[in-house]
């Protein structure tokens, strides 16, 4: 009699747990799919209401430029025009995933915008064991550079990102890019030696930390700093036309006739 | 009354406490690794408001093995401690021991995760250290039934 009493009791019981265990194995897979999906997708909505996406644009203390941060690079590499009101101000590491992954749509953006924006690529090698290649690289980009190669070996940099960043020969991979953009290899080997490259990216660097760049890549529009979750062409777009309409609201700011002495776009105006 | 009965579902009863409030916290340790798997895979940062530095945390080189994120064995880790919890909260008490074989493990490398972010990236993820909480907290959910156990046995003795 105690015995039908127990087994009566333990029967419902024993498929319970594996009920509750598979309940929430389907729950996390259904979870995870669902959360990466709305993720995916919610650089290209606009204002999404997501608990984590609201947290995630939330500007952070650090998210204006101080007026006092030093100036980086000096000139900086810059694309547009010098007189452009709007100012993209980008820092990148060239081992961040998330910049090679942002290097398309900034140049969409660029090409999109032309002349009408001021694009600024800041050096932000961040010093941790996994990017152990990224001061180097920053520097051979800027040793490039001194031979007015720096986007070209940006853009190589990034999109052969994978290539390189895990391979040991990664300076004879370098060195044939230096080849492909067509620049004086030696020159640009004795240059990554020398310090004219290294200051520059030392300069940056510099500008960064001052401003409080944590995490790469880390874009600034008019001194704003602008979420990653944002980095997508239509968000960059409306925040773009958004400050091209503060400024031709203004007389003093045509953006179709700026003239060349505007300095409007300066790197160091905080909003 | 039958005394076979009560014997056998008055342990059950106090014992179905502490597991199941462990599988809750492996719950949250769960949704914890899920969330920063999702990150991972996306390259969305992750919001980094109590602390700084998120973003060097998970692009260090600690944060996957062999390309996998380490959040994802996370993910499985917390969702067999979750598994093992529940049996043992249903009676299967062999499970506990699996259980606490588990969780010692899984806070030991926790201990070292917070090592690593301390002292070799100098910066610290706050989902990271979210993970971190709820592993110590298995363990000493489980520590805390080792000592309840004893008192029992001693009681009925």
């Amino acid at each position: 009699m105690p015995k039908e009493i127990k087994s009566k009791k333990a029967e419902p019981k024993s498929n319970m747990p594996l009920l509750i265990i598979g309940a929430v194995l389907i729950g996390a897979i259904i979870g995870g799919i669902w959360y990466f999906s709305s993720q995916r997708s919610a650089p290209a909505t606009a204002n999404t209401n997501t608990s984590t996406a609201n947290t995630a644009t939330t500007p952070r203390p650090t998210n204006t430029i101080s007026p006092n941060a030093p100036a980086g690079a000096t000139p900086p590499n810059m694309t547009g025009s010098q007189a452009a009101t709007v100012t993209l101000e980008e820092f990148a590491d060239f081992q961040c995933g998330s910049c090679a992954a942002a290097n398309p749509i900034l140049s969409e953006v660029k090409s999109l915008y032309g002349s009408r924006i001021k694009f600024i690529f800041r050096n932000y090698p961040l010093s941790i064991p996994a990017h152990d290649k990224a001061y180097e690289a920053a520097v051979a980009a800027e040793a490039a550079g001194l031979q007015g190669k720096f986007w070209d070996m940006q853009n190589l940099l990034f999109v052969n990102q994978q290539g390189w960043t895990a391979a040991p020969s990664y300076k004879q991979m370098w060195k044939g890019y230096a080849e492909r953009i067509g620049i004086d290899v030696a020159k640009w080997e004795a240059d990554m030696m020398g310090i004219a490259a290294k200051g520059r990216v030392d300069a940056d660097l510099a500008r960064g930390k001052a401003i409080g760049v944590n995490s790469t890549p880390s874009l600034y529009i008019n001194g704003m700093l602008v979420p990653f979750s944002e980095m997508a062409v239509p968000k960059l777009k409306a925040i773009i036309d958004a400050e091209l309409a503060k400024t031709s609201a203004s007389p003093a700011a045509n953006t179709a006739a700026a003239p060349a002495g505007n300095t409007a776009g300066n790197t160091n105006a905080a909003k | 009354m039958d005394p076979e009965v009560l014997e056998e579902e008055g342990p059950q009863r106090r014992s179905a406490l502490i597991p199941s409030v462990a599988a809750i916290v492996a719950i949250v340790g769960l949704a914890d690794s899920i969330y920063l798997t999702v990150h991972h895979f996306t390259s969305e940062p992750v919001p980094c408001s109590l602390v700084e530095g998120c973003e060097m945390v998970l692009n260090s080189q600690w944060a996957e093995i062999a390309g996998i994120p380490l959040a994802a064995f996370g993910a499985a880790a917390y969702f067999t401690a979750f598994s093992l919890a529940v049996l043992t909260a249903f009676g299967d008490s062999r499970m506990w021991k699996l259980f606490g074989a588990q969780v010692t493990l899984m806070a030991g490398f926790s201990l070292w995760l917070v090592y690593v972010q301390a002292f070799l990236i100098k910066a610290f993820c706050q989902f990271c250290l979210l993970s971190a909480v709820t592993s110590m907290l298995l363990f000493v959910l489980f520590v805390i039934s080792v000592f309840v156990g004893r008192s029992k046995s001693r009681t009925s003795a």
